[in-house]
């Protein structure tokens, strides 16, 4: 693997999952960091600024993607960074869905759990794309209020 | 003013919305006691808390900031970073609303402020319902209710709140959340009603303040003045975490030989010997006794003549904080000439 290999962070709190994610995404040649909650993505992505994160909501507490991601896009060097939301939280609470539209949440893709592992690999190579043709590119609906 | 209901169990979703709106800060807890701060997850928020150490005034006047700078050629530069800053503050009691009501007629009006009035229109206000302890008197002031001064305000109904919509932002919260609000029922009302009166009859502290600034005059010298003046250690503490204290110093900072400055200001109190200090050394309150009446005088005599109500708002910080105990409901019953009785 070369040192121009594109970064992807995995945030979510289920080791299975993301060792199973990590393998998928590193066969297909990106560095796979990862984390376990909320404070530990923070602080991974702030360090080793990832190209694309990949965001759990539900973790060590029901909201915790939803204030990882404002915490992300209110951090300077992380302002334009794609997020891909990764979350059952659409089939598990009937009144509070998040429709992938969602104006009110700054991410770039929403994709729901159990997740379709060749439509996220034509996503995010898709964004990769678009954000090193045009990094400035702003992203996320609400990237800063 | 519209009403709707909140499910409690949906706070997290209704806040992790919110936050499209600005930053939310909410009660945090900080060795054992209470401080707004920006919320990293929704857990570290506690909106059952008492009182918070400083109230939320230090979002609007901080305790020290920069004016502007100065430079030779360039002349005055203001400071406006961060005025335009949102944010929400979530879970504010009504005291700490009615307080910033009362600063909003200081800082506008006969004079604007105009830092303090960019962070006021910049600032959502989530209100909260609260319980009071030992040290709570809001209600002897008039201030355990507000109708005006938040966006909204999450009213006590056992598994929900009952949401009083205080603004079009408010409004627009609560429809960015979709189905999470639902309408309200006559039964709904009711409930509210009886929470509301068995809270009322929760308050320990009471205090009569209609005839208050009479009772001041008649009492402008009395040796409580003098007692208390020999307890108070003139530290500032009761000043620094009110809610509607608003005296400031300015200072300039310059370096010698140096051709630009700032202009700070920074909280200030009148407890303090040097706060009636001026030029020449006259000093107009030099002894503790005469600073400490002062506080009272301003707060409740001379507020009353100029807004027509008493500073204080009975959130009962300055009765906990105070290292020797001296106790603002213990001063005005005994000018009274009254103990201290529990609320009718």
């Amino acid at each position: 693997m070369t040192s121009e290999a594109e970064k992807i962070l995995i945030v979510d709190d289920d080791r299975d999952f993301v060792e199973a994610l990590s393998a998928f995404l590193e066969a297909h040649n990106y560095v796979v960091l990862k984390a376990h909650d909320g404070r530990e993505g923070l602080k991974v992505a702030k360090m080793q600024r990832p190209d694309l994160i990949i965001m759990d909501i539900i973790m060590n507490e029901r909201t915790e993607g939803f204030f990882t991601v404002q915490e992300i896009r209110r951090t300077v060097e992380l302002k334009t960074v794609p997020i891909f939301i990764l979350s059952s939280l659409y089939s598990k609470v009937t009144d509070f869905g998040i429709p992938p539209n969602s104006s009110w949440l700054a991410h770039d893709e929403f994709l729901p759990k159990p997740v379709n592992m060749p439509d996220l690999l034509e996503k995010v190579q898709r964004r990769m794309e678009e954000h090193h043709r045009n990094p400035e590119t702003p992203v996320g609906r609400k990237a800063e209020t | 003013m519209k009403i709707r209901k909140l499910p409690k169990d949906k706070l997290d979703f209704f806040a992790s919305v919110v936050q499209q709106f600005g930053e939310v800060h909410a009660p945090v807890e900080q060795d054992g006691k209470y401080v707004f701060k920006r919320l990293s997850r929704w857990s570290e928020a506690r909106l059952d808390y008492p009182r918070t150490i400083l109230p939320p005034k230090k979002y609007f006047f901080p305790p020290r900031e920069t004016l502007f700078q100065f430079r030779e050629g360039e002349g005055y530069l203001p400071c406006t970073e961060g005025l335009d800053k949102r944010a929400i503050l979530f879970g504010v009691h009504a005291c700490d609303i009615y307080a910033l009501n009362i600063l909003d007629q200081v800082f506008s009006g006969k004079y604007d402020d105009p830092y303090y009035q960019a962070r006021r229109k910049n600032v959502a206000i989530i209100g909260i319902d609260c319980w009071p302890d030992e040290h709570c008197f809001c209600r002897s002031m008039r201030a355990d209710f507000v109708d005006h001064g938040f966006d909204l305000f999450l009213g006590e109904l056992g598994d929900h709140y009952l949401t009083f919509v205080g603004t079009a932002l408010g409004d627009d919260m609560v429809l960015a959340t979709g189905p999470l609000f639902q309408d309200v029922s006559p039964e709904d009302i009711d409930e509210y009603k009886r929470r509301s009166s068995s809270k009322r009859q929760g308050f320990k502290l009471d205090i009569e303040i209609r005839d208050l600034p009479e009772i001041f005059e008649m009492e402008y010298r009395s040796e409580i003045w003098d007692e208390l003046g020999d307890k108070c250690l003139s530290c500032g503490s009761c000043s620094m975490v009110c809610p509607t204290c608003y005296c400031y110093d300015v200072v300039d900072d310059t370096q010698l030989g140096s051709r630009e400055g700032r202009r700070n200001r920074s909280w200030d109190s009148c407890l303090f010997a040097t706060h009636a200090l001026v030029a020449g050394g006259e000093n107009f309150r030099k002894s503790r006794a005469s600073r400490i009446k002062y506080r009272f005088y301003h707060k409740q005599r001379g507020f009353v003549a100029e807004y027509g109500r008493p500073s204080c708002v009975g959130c009962g910080r300055c009765i906990s904080v105070c290292p020797v105990k001296i106790d603002i409901t213990e001063v005005i019953n005994k000018l009274r000439g009254v103990q201290n009785a529990p609320c009718r």
